[in-house]
């Protein structure tokens, strides 16, 4: 099975801190830009959803053709706004798409908890981009795990 | 059943309404039929829904039918249940009777008939046609009214109601509406009940072969058309939407196949809001319909139920959420389907759905977050629309024209191809079809970027397969095939080989160079161009619409309607706040903007795009339309913009272009900055240049101190760039409007990275300072950037959010000292002699190198120019042992000896040893001084003026690395004389011998050696014995150490005569003192320095000090002498008593005629007496004769009466005529006698004295009792009264006031009285 997934974390103000191509398909050259077009179109619709509901995951939240966009966003509790959105974007399967959706969730718990540790250290600016090459690497690992 | 669908159909569209029957017994109904159907429709109705929860209808409508019309007469029973719906839901009948007998006899009969009828809700409606008038005939009306409620209203229920032809009662209407509604209600009721049961027979069925769905719709339609007839809008939605379940289980599970229907001519447009599109009867398939027309048809009644439920955002909603639905339906039936039928048809229905719910939605009605959602969907749809429609449009082979943005490529890369059963061939006739391409649109700036993909495979392949002729052959086998083309079009399949080549395969051109080359063979694939043809044919046909079919039939109107969709996705998005989608969309507008010239509108939205992902920091994305706007704006001539935009577009990740596109941006901004530019425009380049300090502390300067500051300036510019000038600004962190502008002095080549640029910094303020804003020219280009990094040109829009941790980059530090200069000298110098004077100049943690000090001597002091200056370390005594101790390597510096210095114009430059060390200045100088010092005559030496010997020398020290600080100084400088004298006679001979003490006080802190001492004296006085006035030689030379005193004596004696001769008086006797000295020039006085000839005898050199003494002549005797004698033998002076008082006056010698003027012997003399205390009798003044005559002396006596016991002055005579110098008074002083208090045995009361004395109050409450007791006992004898002597206002009061009540036996005298009697 070879799937497409792009990954970005977005800070609070919507900008992306990282993002990182995981898919186990070849790498389309236009991909990249073109997930980055269609995650930042779903950012609109997280601004809406994230306000109706109290869960972090925000499952399926846009299907775009093949690709579906999940996202998860933290910290909206208390009626702040998201600070940090995390965009998913996989072209699934349609009969694996279900199991799929548990293992983005999984993902998205253990990318979250790497994020937090990025966040704690203190030469870390929160909302710059992320460019610890550790990060990456557990985000990737973390990615054929559970893709 | 099925057979009545049509049936079902016609019933459905004649009945409308409620249908009430009127059973018209007397005929009536002519005649009170106006006024009934006046009353229609229903104001209001209370029905029972399908849940039996009444519901409130207003406004239903019903008809009134008679019983004997054709249309409630002609039916079969059998079609009443079906139809059920259509038969009266209410019958009334109208009777009228005027007579008892009558009604009894045929009328109640003949209503017993037809009300025994169960099946039908009844009610009588009496109709009085008495005139009000005829009192007779409306008892009778009443009374056969009466009768008939009886017979047959019950208690339950009222059945009967009464309508008076000429004037009805009031309430009759409401009363009528009331029954009819019961009738309707429980009609309503009862045919539910029987539908819901009818429809569960059917439905339990399902599963079996002989359910028949056409049934169950009819029953299931009759029974939402009944709802809708009774305007229960909700229910009748909820059958159509079981309806729907049921159908798509329907379809879905039953595994025969099904035509789909969708091929009839204008099926291509959508039908999903016209309810009745086709009749159903065409649509009907076996037990069931067709799918594609039925669940338009469906949909059309749900949508219709929902906008009378004025529910357009429902409509939307459902009508999206059906739209995808459905076409995904069309897509599994593509096959089947003309071409490209599914396109087509979605695009119709988006519109369809627009169009219809946006005429019927009223904004400002529904709460904001549904009119948010409601704009979205309305996008949604138009986007989806606008997505089919660019397919549409590629077939056509209108791709070129085709934006290839992310949200084309989005939209359209992952849609799949139509899959027609076999692709559509090219007609024969339109083979000469040509289209000429122009070539692809070439990005700005020379940008080579991958176009995004439009197709989500090549499109020829795709084509090629579907052909029938064409086996579906391995993709070896077209590759093969391929490579004969020799076209460029042959390369689309290998797309990924290159780029390039794939940019050329997206030209698709439709020209063709071989036009009759393919129309023989028609195995062999289609071309590109030929696909484009055939689908453009295929399309044609597909396309019922002429509208649509315009839309796709020229460039023109393709970007027209594309443009519109576009727009109204855009503008709907935005108004649902989706501002991603509206301005991605916005976008698009833009680029069809560009290409239709209209550069103004298209540099608006492009910068509304810009903004977005630049304000997010999307920079991939910013990547791909900044090119776009920066073409706008250089085609606008908007420099500023294009600047900016070329320095945001170098701004970007560097990996987002190429570095030769980088550099062509560059370029760009250089030659614009070079060029002539009408208007210079300032250019924020925070982005690209950054700058920092450089790491670590502040630079930290001193007040004045000029610096030179680097920073780091990062240039993300590819390649290097020159700056024709450079600014850099200081802002200060005490107060944001201060700070310096610094300027770099040559023009700099920034290269790409960090630069290190040094400015020359002008002195500041003190304070701390972070920079601020670097400004630079290129060209005639003015940039100024804000931004400052930390590490590096960092993304600074991801820093914008929080805070700059702003770090300064310059202290200055308030003024403090950095030098001292402090005299070294602490006591004071010898006047008149050429001394030293040391100057310590201590800098304090900083540099003294080069500094030149500025002597300007106060008046009365003079640098003495025939000595150098020297110039020595200072070694401060409690200093040097830790100076020794922890500057091990200082040492040898410290040991710097004396240098000599000369003195320019005043100005003493500085060595450079001593730029970092204290050092001291001996500078010799001497103080002028034309006053002579004065001795004193005896007791200890009076302080001498200090400002008086005082001088000042003003010093200003120049220094700082040019010479800018100043550190002035004035010293005061205290001189004086070596000795103080203090002349004391210290012995007098009565031969005029006069043994003067000269007492030399030390004035200076050093040893002073007395080497020779003579007096010059004055006129008047001689030298005695000796001639020379000197002291004995043999004391000296006398040492007198500091602050201690020595006394010489000499013996002068008064003379005279050799004064007299000589013209100049000498006023004055000079003290003559020759004498040496032995200081430290640190300390304070020492020997004069010398000029370098006399060194070697500077040590013998004696300095004299001469001192103005006055000596005075004896003053002469007194020639008069006073004595008071001493009182009478016993000595003792009683209150009252007469005493008299001697005094003698002697004369003690002869008083020459120069100074007693009068020469007569009589002398004045005058006696002063204190008035309260004595009485004087006689003279008080008066001459005496007294002889002039050495030892002649008189007395002189005056008596006098003292009035007041204790010690009081006695009277005093004086002289007045004769100076009290001449006077020799024994005693000298004032003295006291004793007076005593009068005997006891005298009337005089001693109270009296003593509360005279004391004034006190009880006192004189006593004295009054006193004087009461003395009256009682003095009653019987006679005698005076009692004179009481007092001050008037302490005693008359009060013995004066009690006298008045009691007699006292007294008078009252006043003191003042007695003195006159």
């Amino acid at each position: 099975m070879t799937s497409t997934a792009c990954f970005i974390i977005a800070s609070r103000n919507d900008i992306p801190i990282y993002e990182a191509e995981v898919g186990s398909a070849a790498k389309r050259e236009d991909a990249a830009q073109l997930h980055q077009f269609i995650l930042h179109a779903a950012l609109d619709i997280v601004q809406d959803l994230a306000w109706t509901t109290s869960a972090m995951f925000l499952k399926a939240i846009d299907r775009f053709n093949d690709l579906v966009v999940t996202t998860r966003s933290r910290n909206r509790n208390k009626g702040k706004a998201p600070t940090i959105k995390v965009d998913f974007l996989t072209n699934p399967p349609v009969t694996q798409s279900l199991t799929l959706e548990h293992g983005i969730k999984s993902f998205f718990q253990e990318v979250h908890e790497l994020y937090i540790k990025i966040l704690l250290n203190p030469l870390y600016l929160p909302g710059s981009r992320i460019t610890s090459s550790h990060f990456d690497t557990k985000v990737r690992a973390l990615a054929r795990k559970y893709l | 059943m099925a057979n009545y669908l049509a049936q079902f159909q016609t019933i459905k569209s004649t009945c409308a309404h409620l249908v009430i029957a009127v059973e018209d017994v007397s005929d009536l109904w002519p005649t009170v039929k106006n006024s009934f159907e006046e009353q229609l429709p229903f104001k209001r109705a209370s029905l029972n829904n399908k849940t039996r929860n009444p519901v409130f209808v207003e406004n239903l409508p019903a008809e009134f039918i008679l019983t004997t019309d054709a249309r409630l007469r002609s039916r079969f029973p059998q079609e009443q249940y079906l139809f059920w719906f259509r038969e009266p839901y209410a019958t009334l009948v109208l009777v009228t009777c005027e007579d008892l007998d009558e009604f009894k006899t045929i009328l109640k009969p003949r209503l017993k008939l037809i009300v025994q009828n169960d099946e039908r809700e009844w009610f009588i409606v009496f109709v009085s046609r008495a005139h009000p008038s005829n009192d007779n005939a409306t008892k009778m009306a009443k009374k056969v009214y009466a009768k008939l409620e009886v017979e047959f209203s019950s208690k339950k229920r009222e059945r009967c109601c009464k309508f008076d032809v000429h004037g009805p009662e009031a309430n009759f209407w409401e009363d009528l509406e009331a029954r009819i509604m019961e009738c309707v209600r429980n009609t309503l009721d009862r045919r539910l009940q029987f539908y819901e049961e009818e429809i569960r027979k059917l439905s339990e069925q399902r599963f079996m072969p002989i359910w028949n769905f056409c049934n169950f719709f009819i029953l299931k339609e009759s029974l939402a058309f009944m709802f809708e007839m009774a305007h229960l809008h909700e229910d009748a939605l909820r059958e159509y939407d079981e309806l729907e379940l049921c159908y798509l289980e329907t379809v879905n599970i039953g595994s025969k196949r099904r035509e789909f229907g969708g091929l009839d001519h204008g099926d291509d447009q959508a039908a999903l809001l016209l309810p009745g599109n086709k009749p159903l009867t065409q649509i009907v398939q076996d037990d069931s319909f067709r799918e594609f027309e039925f669940r338009q048809y469906l949909f059309a009644y749900q949508s219709k139920l929902l906008f009378k439920l004025n529910r357009p955002f429902e409509v939307a909603s459902r009508g999206y959420s059906f739209i995808i639905s459905f076409s995904k339906a069309l897509g599994l039936h593509e096959s089947i389907l003309p071409f490209c039928m599914r396109e087509v048809w979605v695009i119709t229905a988006c519109l369809a759905v627009v169009n219809a719910t946006n005429s019927q939605y009223n904004e400002g009605n529904a709460p904001p977050e549904i009119e948010r959602e409601f704009y979205r969907l309305q996008g949604d749809l138009y986007s989806l629309c606008r997505a089919k429609f660019l397919r549409l449009a590629y077939l056509i082979g209108y791709g070129t024209e085709i934006e290839r943005s992310a949200v084309n490529s989005a939209l359209l890369s992952m849609l799949p191809w139509p899959k027609p059963a076999v692709w559509p061939l090219v007609p024969d006739n339109a083979a000469s079809e040509m289209i000429l391409q122009e070539s692809p649109r070439v990005k700005p700036f020379g940008i080579e970027r991958k176009p995004l993909a439009l197709e989500p495979t090549a499109l020829i392949r795709e084509a090629n397969r579907r052909r029938a002729s064409l086996s579906a052959g391995s993709s070896s086998e077209m590759l093969d095939s391929k490579q004969s083309f020799g076209d460029g079009s042959a390369t689309d399949v290998s797309s990924k080989t290159s780029p390039s080549s794939k940019a050329q395969a997206i030209s698709m051109p439709r020209t063709y160079s071989s036009a009759g080359n393919f129309e023989g063979s028609i195995d062999r694939p289609m071309k590109l161009a030929e696909i484009f043809v055939a689908a453009e044919h295929a399309l044609k046909q597909t396309i019922s619409n002429p509208d649509m079919q315009k839309a796709l039939s020229s460039i023109q109107d393709i970007e027209q309607k594309y443009m519109d969709l576009t727009k109204g996705a855009a503008d709907n998005y935005h108004r649902s706040w989706w501002k991603r989608h509206g301005v991605v969309l916005d976008g698009e507008i833009a680029a069809v903007c560009f290409k239709r010239g209209n550069f103004d509108l298209a540099a608006k939205s492009y910068e509304k795009v810009c903004a977005l992902y630049a304000g997010e920091g999307w920079q991939d994305l910013l990547a791909e339309v900044l090119p776009n706007l920066a073409e706008c704006q250089r085609i606008l001539n908007d420099q500023a913009g294009y600047l900016s935009s070329c320095v945001r577009l170098l701004s970007l990740d560097k990996g987002l272009f190429s570095i030769k596109e980088r550099q062509a941006f560059q370029s760009e901004v250089v030659s614009l900055a070079h060029s002539e530019m009408k208007h210079p425009v300032p250019l924020d380049v925070s982005s690209l240049i950054s700058f920092s300090g450089n790491p670590g502390a502040p630079l930290e300067l001193c007040d004045g101190d000029p610096g030179t500051l680097s920073v780091a300036v990062w240039s993300g510019f590819p390649d290097d760039i020159t700056l024709d000038s450079l600014s850099l600004t200081l802002t200060a962190t005490f107060n944001a409007d201060e700070g310096g502008k610094l300027r770099s002095s040559s023009s700099n080549v920034l290269k790409p990275g960090r630069n290190t640029i040094t400015f020359p910094l002008p002195p500041q303020k003190p304070g701390s300072y972070v920079l601020g804003v670097l400004t630079g020219h290129i060209g005639q280009l003015t940039f100024r950037s804000h931004s400052f990094s930390k590490a590096g040109p960092t993304d600074s829009d991801d820093f914008m959010s929080y805070e700059k941790t702003t770090r300064p980059i310059l202290k200055v530090s308030k003024p403090r000292p950095l030098v001292d200069l402090s005299a070294a000298i602490s006591s004071a110098l010898l006047i008149n002699e050429t001394q030293w004077i040391g100057i310590i100049a201590q800098p304090i943690d900083y540099s003294l190198k080069g500094a030149v000090l500025h002597i300007d001597t106060g008046p009365g002091l003079k640098i003495e120019e025939s000595h150098s200056i020297e110039m020595e370390t200072y070694r401060s005594v409690d200093h040097s042992s830790t100076d020794t101790a922890n500057s091990g390597g200082a040492r040898k510096d410290d040991n710097k000896g004396l240098e000599q210095l000369s003195l320019l114009d005043g100005k003493i430059e500085f060595p450079d040893w001593a730029s970092d060390m204290t050092s001291i200045l001996w500078i010799p100088i001497r103080a002028i001084d034309d006053k002579l010092s004065r001795g004193s005559s005896s007791g200890p030496p009076r302080k001498q003026s200090i400002v008086d010997r005082m001088r000042t020398i003003a010093l200003k020290l120049e220094f700082g690395i040019s010479n800018n600080q100043i550190y002035d100084k004035t010293i005061a400088l205290h001189f004086t004389d070596p000795f103080h004298v203090s002349t004391r006679v210290a012995d007098q001979y009565n031969d005029g011998t006069l043994l003067l003490q000269v007492t030399l006080h030390s004035q200076v802190k050093a040893t002073l050696t007395v080497n020779d001492a003579w007096l010059d004296l004055q006129d008047g006085f001689i030298h005695a014995g000796q001639s020379d006035g000197r002291p004995v030689s043999a004391f000296l030379p006398l040492e007198i150490s500091p602050n201690s005193r020595a006394g010489l004596l000499f013996s002068v004696c008064l003379g005279k005569g050799t004064a007299e001769d000589e013209i100049k008086l000498q006023l004055e006797s000079i003290l003559n003192i020759r004498y040496g000295i032995a200081g430290v020039r640190t300390i304070g006085a020492h020997p004069p320095a010398v000029a370098k000839s006399n060194d070697t005898e500077s040590t013998s050199h004696d300095l004299i000090f001469r001192s103005a003494l006055i000596l005075q002549r004896p003053v002469l005797d007194p020639c008069l002498a006073v004595g008071f004698l001493p009182l009478p033998s016993n000595g003792l002076l009683r209150v009252g008593q007469l005493v008299t008082l001697k005094w003698r006056v002697e004369r003690l010698k002869d008083i020459e005629e120069t100074k007693v003027p009068q020469n007569n012997d009589e002398v004045l003399y005058e006696v002063n007496a204190n008035s309260d205390n004595w009485m004087i009798a006689g003279r008080k003044r008066g001459h005496v004769s007294l002889s002039t005559k050495q030892g002649s002396r008189i007395f002189i006596s005056v008596l006098c009466m003292p009035l007041f016991a204790g010690y009081v002055h006695p009277p005093h005579l004086g002289l007045p005529d004769i100076d009290e110098a001449n006077i020799s008074c024994n005693p000298a002083g004032p003295h006291l006698v004793c007076i005593l208090p009068p005997d006891l045995s005298s009337s005089f009361c001693p109270v009296v004295a003593e509360s005279n004395s004391n004034k006190s109050q009880s006192h004189c409450h006593l004295f009054q009792s006193f004087l009461a007791r003395r009256r009682d006992l003095l009653k019987e004898t006679p005698h005076a009264p009692l004179i009481v002597i007092g001050r008037p206002s302490q005693l008359r009061s009060s013995p004066n006031a009690y006298q008045r009540l009691e007699d006292l036996d007294m008078h009252f005298l006043e003191k003042k009285a007695t003195a006159v009697a």
